[in-house]
């Protein structure tokens, strides 16, 4: 409840043009925020640019920003939403893919870390669902009204999306 | 799960952070209604300042200031050849031989016969371009695929290195191609100009009509904004991004302008009858531009934020080339047949080459078409 309160304040204080409180807004939020979008993209790169452009969106309507809501969830909310369009939008015509003595981005940004690998292996639509529930604390419903999909979706995305990281894990 | 998906180690996050907020602060210190106006006018006020003095630095009493720096035509000390970079990367040459890459030590490939090319984003790869193809060369010469196309003029290849395109002129207008040489399309139909894409995240390009400067998300097709041309018809020599993506230069021999993101002018200069701007480049890493100023027979290379002078000489500066590091600036120097490399960090530093033209079995002065990406 302390935490809200103090978001609240925070956001108040940004939107009256507080450097001070907008870093503790950014402290607060970078760390999940590209996290998620990493583990969305699997592209280091492509998750800061995802993460940076989702602060800046977020900085852009901070003005009309309704303090009652949480800040952290309406920011990821972007994040993800960017995370799944950049997924979606790659194909195969990476730099690295047009030679063939390179290794692929997909290879090269993966650590070798199990959870991410399996990860990497799910459709990215199953990613996010699994990222936003389990890491960025999402229920269902708000991640079925998130990416404006039907709740039984999201619950037969996290279902296959588990057990696909069971079978590999 | 939330535990091995909190466990797991992200790769450049402390940087990532930094630099985002590094953006996002100054991002949030443009929205702020009071220091928004001064944070904006500062470099208008700056770059009109530059106008001002660069006018005074060229008139008679001006010009005792940069005698120090002043060279006949000529370096005096030059090299006979280039037998090296004074920096890390690799340049990228066009000749009328054709596309040539120069390594750090001097040495020197012929890619073909090609009239124009840039590097890929991270100079793994070159874009070429001959009269009716477009093709994606290994910088040893290996053809990965080419494109037959009507006229083809001023490629460039944008993105990460998960996706890139390239923007090229046609007969028909802009184009764009994806990275692999696939999904070619037409942007802008029965345009000629220059074109630049913008750094940063996404596929936004800057480009010229007839009537106006665009900007456009080539993906989503949006034109993010759009200004009326200055200075009547005269061509637009080149479009330049500043290697943050918040600067736009336009260059047009006898007008000179500054775009902010939106389209606002952040600066702009109207030269007299009796001077032109030949070129212009941005400083990787500030907003900072050095610009060829051409007057009678001496050409002065300048400083766009302060207005002081980096390099003077007696006849035509055509190009300024900035090292990826942001160190050196490599000023083309037709008249003498010479590359000048000046150090514009640190102790002033001047290194050059001569016999340009015969290195490269040019009957014309070769152009510099890109110093890309230490190896």
């Amino acid at each position: 409840m302390r935490a809200a309160s103090d978001e609240r304040a925070r956001v108040r204080g940004a939107q009256r043009g507080s450097v001070f409180d907008l870093e503790a807004l950014f402290r607060t939020h970078w760390p999940r925020a590209y996290r998620a979008a990493y583990l969305v993209t699997h592209d280091a790169g492509a998750a800061e640019d995802i993460a940076q452009e989702s602060f800046l969106a977020a900085l852009r309507a901070l003005d009309t920003f309704d303090r009652r809501r949480p800040f952290g969830p309406w920011l990821h909310r972007i994040v993800v939403n960017r995370a799944i369009d950049w997924t979606r939008a790659r194909r195969l015509r990476s730099e690295l893919e047009l030679s063939e003595s390179l290794p692929s981005p997909e290879r090269n940004e993966t650590p070798s870390g199990d959870v991410l690998a399996a990860l990497a292996r799910l459709p990215p639509e199953h990613r996010a669902v699994v990222v936003m529930r389990y890491l960025l604390e999402f229920t269902p419903g708000e991640i079925a009204e998130a990416l404006d999909v039907p709740r039984g979706t999201v619950n037969s995305r996290l279902r296959r999306g588990l057990d696909t990281l069971a079978e590999e894990l | 799960m939330k535990r091995e998906l909190e466990r797991i180690e992200i790769p450049y996050e402390q940087g990532a952070r930094e630099r985002a907020w590094n953006v996002v602060q100054a991002a949030f210190a443009d929205r702020l209604p009071v220091e928004r106006t001064s944070r904006r006018l500062r470099p208008v006020l700056a770059l009109a300042v530059v106008l001002a003095v660069v006018a005074a630095a060229i008139s008679p009493p001006g010009r005792a200031v940069i005698d120090e720096i002043r060279e006949a035509v000529g370096i005096e000390r030059a090299q006979p050849a280039l037998f090296s970079l004074p920096s890390s990367g690799r340049l990228l040459v066009a000749s009328d031989a054709g596309i040539w890459v120069v390594q750090e030590d001097g040495s020197r490939r012929l890619l073909g016969d090609y009239r124009e090319a840039t590097w890929s984003p991270f100079g793994r790869f070159v874009v070429a371009a001959r009269e009716n193809e477009l093709a994606a060369l290994e910088p040893d010469g290996d053809v990965r695929w080419t494109l037959a196309r009507p006229d083809v003029r001023s490629p460039h290849w944008t993105g990460s290195e998960a996706d890139t395109r390239i923007a090229y002129v046609d007969r028909t207008g802009v184009r764009i191609v994806a990275g692999d040489g696939t999904e070619d399309r037409l942007l802008a139909a029965g345009v000629r100009g220059p074109i630049a894409w913008r750094p940063g995240a996404g596929f936004v390009l800057a480009y010229v009509t007839a009537r106006d400067v665009r900007v456009q998300d080539v993906d989503s097709g949006r034109v993010t904004w759009r200004v009326r041309r200055a200075g009547g018809q005269s061509p637009i020599r080149a479009l330049e991004w500043s290697s943050d993506g918040r600067l736009l230069l336009v260059l047009q021999p006898y007008g000179l302008r500054v775009y902010e993101v939106r389209g606002r002018v952040a600066a702009k200069d109207d030269p007299s009858d009796a001077t032109q701007d030949a070129d212009a480049a941005f400083r990787p890493g500030v907003l900072d531009a050095a610009f060829i100023r051409a007057q009678g027979s001496q050409s002065t290379v300048f400083w766009l934020a302060t207005g002081t002078p980096l390099f003077s000489g007696t006849g035509e500066f055509d190009q300024v080339t900035w090292s990826p590091d942001g160190r050196w600036l490599l000023v083309s120097w037709p008249t003498a047949d010479q590359w000048v490399f000046v150090r514009a960090a640190g102790a002033r530093r001047i290194r050059a080459a001569s016999n340009i033209s015969e290195q490269f079995r040019s009957r014309s002065f070769p152009r510099v078409e890109g110093w890309c990406c230490a190896t």
